[in-house]
């Protein structure tokens, strides 16, 4: 069993090999139970990084990003 | 001119003895026609932004510490004869010609031209010749290399954008991203694109973005326009500054003609601000989103499948061993008559020899004890006669009776007298069965000392 994937090609590259494998016929029950269970993972894996990418596009200069960058350390010390 | 300049002539600025105040149209005919008596030379250098109107051609003379602006008629222009592309950006070329001053009026802009009245076309520019020793160098450093070599994120949350603040570059970008179906965070880094700010100013752009830790690629835009505007993107400090940042950076300056080194040392080159941003997101993310959906109906239908479609094939496997019993049970019924018929016929054979033997031992047997075997028989014979003449029980068929002790161990005959008396009681048995009689115990006078004994006794005498 591989970890989950850390980027979201390694991700999909892993979900369409499980899935070709499981196509294929050949896995054997634990192995058919153990793949739908890490395809599960990272399919919710991918999930969440195209929802990171579909929130909804959010304009701003980058003197604004530097100055929100600059306030939070703060933020979080106080 | 609506009222007279002199008539409304202000006064002058207090304690400045400059003369004056004269009225502007005055002064700038006065500085033309003083420009146009400066002596008449030839000068050299580039050509860069050539530009035709009806009347006139324009461009820019350009060395390395220098420029001026030119300005020929466009019939003499065109009387030079010379090839339609001849002038390109960079194109080194002699003018004759002198500087003038063009006055404007209320309602165009004054604007000072070295006046061309003669040009020669002398060969490449140095400033390109500057451009490609450059890129050379940049080459031989593998400076073209690093930003080639960084990770893509297939779907970056947050990107950057370096481009003028009012180019259409900008709406381009954010169409293309909105097509893309990508909605993440957009931060815009704007810059001047084409003025000596140009350079530092997006380099600066480029590391704050850098900086922030947090964009995962930039996007550098700007629209089309000359070689000359777009030098800016070949300043030497830019472009080291792009070849060694840590994010990748996707180029798309001037038109898909152009060559700035930014194009060289970037991580991508794009012809348009808008294929810059879908390179930016090399995924659609509703596309992706449609695949993962497959993969997880796929997943899901395995999931469900695993177990049921084994469960169909073990049930199908379970007759296995049963078929498999049934076809052995048949093989073995069969093996089992065969042994049987087989055994039947053996045994008859069997049997029909051991007949066979029996009769010649029979044979044998009779041929051999035959005289013998009589011989034995008349013995037999004569002693089975000689017994029966002795049993008793004949002698009790002829009238004998046999006195028993019933008290003592069976068939105790009392032969005396003296033990009928002690007996007190005794069984007399005769030949068709027995019977009790009570013995006097006084003893009898002498007997007849003959008796006959061949008289039997009195039958029921105690």
């Amino acid at each position: 069993m591989s970890t989950p994937a850390p980027t979201y090609e390694s991700a999909t590259a892993r979900l369409e090999e499980i899935v070709r494998r499981l196509d294929s016929g050949e896995a054997g029950l634990r192995e058919t139970l153990d793949l739908c269970q890490e395809g599960r993972g990272l399919v919710e894996f991918c999930a969440a990084e195209l929802d990171a990418v579909a929130a909804g596009l959010q304009e701003l200069r980058l003197d604004e990003l530097v100055a929100r960058l600059e306030r939070s350390p703060t933020e979080e010390a106080s | 001119m609506s009222a007279g300049p002199a008539s409304s002539r202000p006064s002058g600025i207090p304690g400045v003895t400059e003369p004056g105040p004269f009225p502007v149209g005055a002064y700038a005919g006065k500085l033309r026609d003083y420009l146009r008596q400066r002596a008449r030379v030839q000068i050299f250098g580039e050509v860069w932004n050539l530009k035709a109107s009806k009347a006139k051609v324009y461009f820019e003379l350009r060395d390395t510490s220098g420029a001026v602006p030119c300005a020929m008629w466009r019939d003499a222009f065109d009387a030079l004869g010379l090839p339609a592309d001849s002038l390109a950006d960079g194109t080194q070329v002699v003018v004759a010609g002198g500087p003038d001053y063009y006055v404007g009026g209320r309602a165009a802009s004054p604007s000072f031209s070295f006046d061309v009245t003669g040009l020669r076309v002398a060969g490449e520019g140095d400033l390109l010749a500057q451009l490609e020793a450059l890129r050379r160098t940049l080459a031989a450093e593998g400076l073209f290399e690093p930003q080639k070599r960084l990770a893509r994120p297939v779907l970056p949350r947050t990107i950057g954008v370096v481009t003028g603040e009012g180019g259409k570059a900008r709406d381009d970008v954010l169409a293309a991203l909105h097509r893309r179906g990508w909605a993440g965070r957009l931060v815009w880094a704007f810059a001047p694109v084409q003025d000596r700010h140009a350079a530092p100013a997006i380099t600066r752009a480029l590391q704050d973005l850098a900086a922030t830790g947090e964009v995962e690629v930039i996007v550098v835009a700007r629209g089309g326009g000359s070689m000359a505007d777009l030098f800016a993107f070949c300043d030497e400090t830019l472009c080291r500054t792009v070849a060694l940042l840590r994010v990748p950076v996707i180029a798309s300056v001037g038109h898909h003609t152009d060559r700035p080194l930014i194009d060289d040392v970037a991580a991508e080159r794009c012809s348009t601000p808008t294929h810059a941003a879908e390179a930016a997101v090399p995924l659609h993310p509703g596309r992706e989103r449609e695949r993962v959906g497959r993969a997880a109906g796929r997943l899901a239908h395995h999931g469900r499948r695993a177990v049921i479609d084994r469960a169909r094939a073990l049930a199908v496997q379970s007759a296995a061993p049963a078929r498999h019993v049934r076809r052995e049970r048949a093989r073995l019924h069969q093996r089992l008559r065969e042994l049987r018929a087989a055994a039947t016929r053996q045994t008859d054979a069997r049997r029909a020899g051991s007949g066979r033997f029996a009769l010649v031992l029979d044979r044998k047997a009779a041929s051999a004890a035959g005289p013998e075997r009589v011989d034995r028989r008349r013995g037999l014979d004569a002693a089975l006669a000689a017994l029966a003449a002795h049993d008793p029980e004949r002698t009790l068929a002829r009238g004998y009776a046999l006195v028993e002790d019933p008290n003592g161990p069976p068939a105790t005959l009392v032969t005396t007298a003296e033990g009928a008396r002690q007996a007190g009681i005794v069984r007399i048995r005769f030949a068709d069965g027995a019977a009790h009689a009570a013995v006097d115990p006084t003893p009898e006078p002498e007997p007849d000392p003959h008796p006959d004994p061949t008289v039997p006794p009195t039958p029921g005498a105690p």
